[in-house]
């Protein structure tokens, strides 16, 4: 029972990023329709961003600075060159494009810092926290503060702005969204950059609280928030928080009872099984 | 106000509008009949700026509109009604007149209480999901949603599309309501006898022309609703 | 010519193979991350056939088609309502699951002295049945060229069969396909086994070539590439996914221009030519203007 407790601890602080890169990956699909395979390379390239600034300054708001604002532009970048030019068109375009975009972003993050594994500043340096018979890493509780509080933001902002009715208004239909005189082009631009910030500060949170960095990151941050985005329903954010966090779950419980190797199939057996059922809270009406 | 000259709209390369050409005045209430599959909508996503001509010009008080982006129409004054009402289903009716008045800045929350007075059956709703209401709900959210945005004028896409007929002449009141207070309508309908009753023009368009224009009276009635829904080919 | 050359050229014609897979699919209207589990199911099978049953590498490739079928048409019965990206993630979870599969699967005997067989994440050694008969690498290459050719004559006929026209109208149109009176559910099952067999077909070939493979070989970064291709050689004919194979490999590759930042060069080719072609180079309007000038 303490080992279930334990593990559902654990699933839920790894879910909690995994929540993040999911809304991430569901503000942009929410709003553009398709997705974003240079989601996770531009996170890369935030970070390995910061993890070069780490080589001369160790302080830990700037270094989390640096791997946002990278992010950000990489994800500036990504939306001007992939999905811009295809709002109108065939959404495979876009998709295909952001692949080559991902394979631009990840050799210039490479040829930044080339070798398989850098370290990085520790976000704690004690250790973890034992409360009666269970442990948690302080790392671990800061990363599912910052998804409550990242969720909160996102939630105001989308409830309480002129922004975020723009942003719920294009979701919902964006051809009517475009005749009410929104202009869906910069608004566009405006989420990627807000899901981008929200990317770059996750990828800080998991480098610093593992202390290194690996060219791997990329192509993972990228797996694991289409998984959320999937698992909780595509398009819907409190849905991606959901599928993150299960995720979380699934592979902490099946790691524990079945093996690491066996952790990762049981959740892509969990999505097929979903995809293959098609429950009606999976949303799988026509989507790109 | 509106000038449409030989405008050509294709979708590839099916032609639907063929080189059309019809003028709005100012302040009137214009109505665009023709059977289905005319090219009527076409026109009125063309004017709105969804859809990019081929060929030809929309212009609006003398100002180009052709090729620019729909944001940029609402900016100089036109709304859309579109056809099939167009709600944001999961936000609330309040939500629904707060982004059409997007571009706004001032006034907002006035005008919002003078629509939701004007149309109480909105008011007692506005907290409600717009996909939750019924049709003619969605209608007049549709129509006071455009208006919030203060155009000079309002273009309607089959606004009786579906609705019973007591709902229908609530939509042709305020059609009515607005023309006294001014906005300019450009209306597309399919029930002819309700929009001749309130139009100082009307175009006909049959397979992406217009084929007549004059006032109510310039043909007989039964003899425009025919070539309205048959199309004049098929006597 | 030289050794270089020639292995350039190979890999050109096997990744063809899965490249080309997920071009049909395209065709069809489906977007795959997935060929490459198929791919790999071609290479373990044939292997296998070859090195542990004594099986000849014809009969081999024969049926480890039939078994990358197979697996093709299960995924493809299981996700049958699915489209677009829900489509995509299911055959990436499918393909990731075989690849774990891979890792997970031990099965070796003796042979000859050594131990032979598929060993996990060690992957599979010896596959020599190419190269104990005496085949140049030469010789090779122009084997996997002269089915690659066999291919593209399938295609070729495909394109201008009624068959061919009710898989390009499945694509553009499930509904209207449905009401001209085609069987969607068959003609998505026939394409998926057919693309599986595709891709099976290329890995047969691979492991031979490559005599050792494991797991790694078959992860999604293959799955994805082979998609690029497609879409940017262009989804008009079956020689646009081998455009965009010979584009990445043999000019960026082969000619080591580059070096070190090729990814970036072509990377950003290849969204800048997709923002100007969105269809991939040999789009059906371009497949078209060609054919109609002659």
């Amino acid at each position: 029972m303490i080992d279930f407790i334990q593990n559902t601890l654990d699933g839920l602080s790894v879910g909690a990023s995994y929540a993040l890169l999911g809304v991430g990956f569901t503000l942009i699909f929410g709003v553009l329709r398709r997705a974003n395979l240079s989601y996770g390379p531009a996170i890369m390239l935030g970070v390995y961003l910061a993890t070069w600034a780490s080589f001369s300054s160790k302080g830990l708001l700037l270094l989390a600075a640096i791997a946002v604002a990278g992010t950000v532009l990489a994800g500036a970048y990504v939306e001007r060159l992939c999905f811009a030019p295809h709002r109108r068109g065939p959404a495979v375009a876009a998709m295909a494009a952001s692949f080559a975009v991902w394979m631009q972003l990840e050799e210039l993050a490479t040829l930044l810092l080339p070798r398989h594994l850098y370290s990085f500043p520790a976000l704690y340096d004690g250790g973890p926290l034992a409360f009666g018979p269970f442990t948690a890493r302080v790392e671990s509780l800061v990363t599912l503060a910052a998804a409550v509080t990242v969720c909160a933001v996102v939630w105001k902002l989308l409830y309480a702005t002129r922004f975020g009715i723009a942003v719920r208004a294009v979701i919902d239909d964006g051809r009517a969204a475009e005749l009410s005189g929104i202009n869906v082009g910069a608004l566009s631009l405006r989420v990627f950059a807000l899901a981008s910030a929200i990317g770059g500060l996750t990828g800080f949170l998991i480098v610093s609280s593992h202390e290194q960095v690996t060219p791997m990151l990329g192509m993972w941050s990228t797996l694991k928030g289409m998984l959320a985005m999937m698992l909780g329903g595509l398009g819907s954010l409190p849905g991606a928080v959901a599928g993150g966090l299960a995720l979380g779950l699934i592979e902490a419980h099946s790691q524990w009872y079945l093996g690491p190797q066996l952790r990762d199939f049981t959740a892509y057996l969990l999505l097929f099984a979903l995809l293959a059922a098609r429950p009606p809270w999976m949303n799988t009406r026509s989507a790109y | 106000m509106l000038h449409v000259q030989d405008l050509v709209t294709a979708y590839g390369k099916i032609e639907a509008l063929k080189g059309v050409s019809l003028e709005v005045a100012q302040g009137s209430i214009t109505c665009l009949l023709g059977p289905n599959g005319a090219g009527k909508t076409t026109l009125m996503m063309t004017i709105a700026g969804i859809l990019k001509p081929k060929a030809g010009s929309v212009s609006f008080f003398d100002e180009k509109l052709s090729g620019l982006p729909p944001h940029a129409i609402v900016a100089r004054g036109i709304a859309l009604v579109p056809e099939n009402r167009l709600v944001f289903p999961s936000m609330t009716v309040l939500e629904n007149l707060h982004a059409g008045a997007y571009q706004r800045r001032d006034g907002v929350a006035e005008d919002i209480e003078r629509l939701l007075r004007r149309f109480p059956r909105l008011k007692e709703r506005a907290a409600q999901a717009a996909g939750t209401l019924s049709g003619g709900e969605q209608q007049m959210l549709a129509v006071a949603r455009a208006l919030m945005s203060r155009p000079k004028l309002l273009l309607m896409d089959e606004p009786s599309l579906g609705l019973a007929p007591l709902v229908v002449e609530e939509i042709f009141a305020i059609i009515g309501e607005l023309h006294r207070d001014g906005t300019a309508i450009f209306l597309v309908e399919q029930n002819a006898h309700m929009a001749l009753k309130v139009a100082q023009r009307f175009y006909l368009m049959e397979q992406g022309r217009v084929s007549f224009s004059g006032d109510p009276g310039s043909l007989a009635e039964d003899e425009v609703i025919r070539r309205a829904y048959l199309g004049s080919s098929r006597a | 010519m030289d050794e270089y050359a020639i292995g350039v050229l190979t890999n050109i014609g096997l990744l063809s193979f899965v490249a080309a897979s997920a071009y049909l699919l395209l065709v069809a209207g489906e977007l795959s991350f997935g060929q490459q589990g198929f791919f790999g199911v071609g290479a373990y099978t044939a292997a296998i056939a070859t090195v542990m049953l004594g099986v000849a590498l014809p009969v081999a490739i024969v049926i480890a088609m039939a078994f990358g079928a197979a697996a093709a048409a299960l995924v493809g019965a299981t996700t049958l309502r699915l489209r677009g990206l829900h489509f995509a993630m299911a055959t990436l979870a499918a393909a990731e699951m075989l690849r774990i599969l891979f890792e997970l699967f031990h099965w070796q005997i003796e042979i000859g002295g050594e131990l032979l067989g598929p060993d996990g994440t060690q992957g599979f050694r010896g596959i020599r049945w190419v190269f104990e008969r005496g085949l140049e690498p030469l010789e090779f290459m122009l084997l996997v060229y002269g089915m690659l050719a066999c291919v593209v004559f399938a295609f070729t006929l495909l394109e201008r069969s009624k068959l061919g026209a009710s898989i390009r109208a499945l694509g553009e149109d499930p509904e209207l396909a449905g009401m001209l009176g085609i069987d969607v559910v068959r003609l998505k099952l026939g394409v998926a086994a057919a693309a599986g067999a595709l891709a099976a077909l290329g890995g047969a070939l691979f492991a031979h070539h490559n005599t050792y493979i494991e797991p790694r070989n078959f992860d999604i970064m293959l799955g994805v590439h082979s998609l690029a291709y497609a879409l940017i050689g262009g989804l008009g004919t079956v020689f646009g996914p081998l455009l965009g194979v010979a584009l990445d490999l043999g000019l960026l590759e082969g000619t080591r221009v580059f070096q070190g930042y090729r990814m970036i060069v072509f990377g950003g080719l290849v969204a800048l030519l997709l923002a100007w072609r969105p269809r991939g180079l040999l789009d059906e309007h371009t497949v078209h203007w060609l054919r109609n000038r002659r």
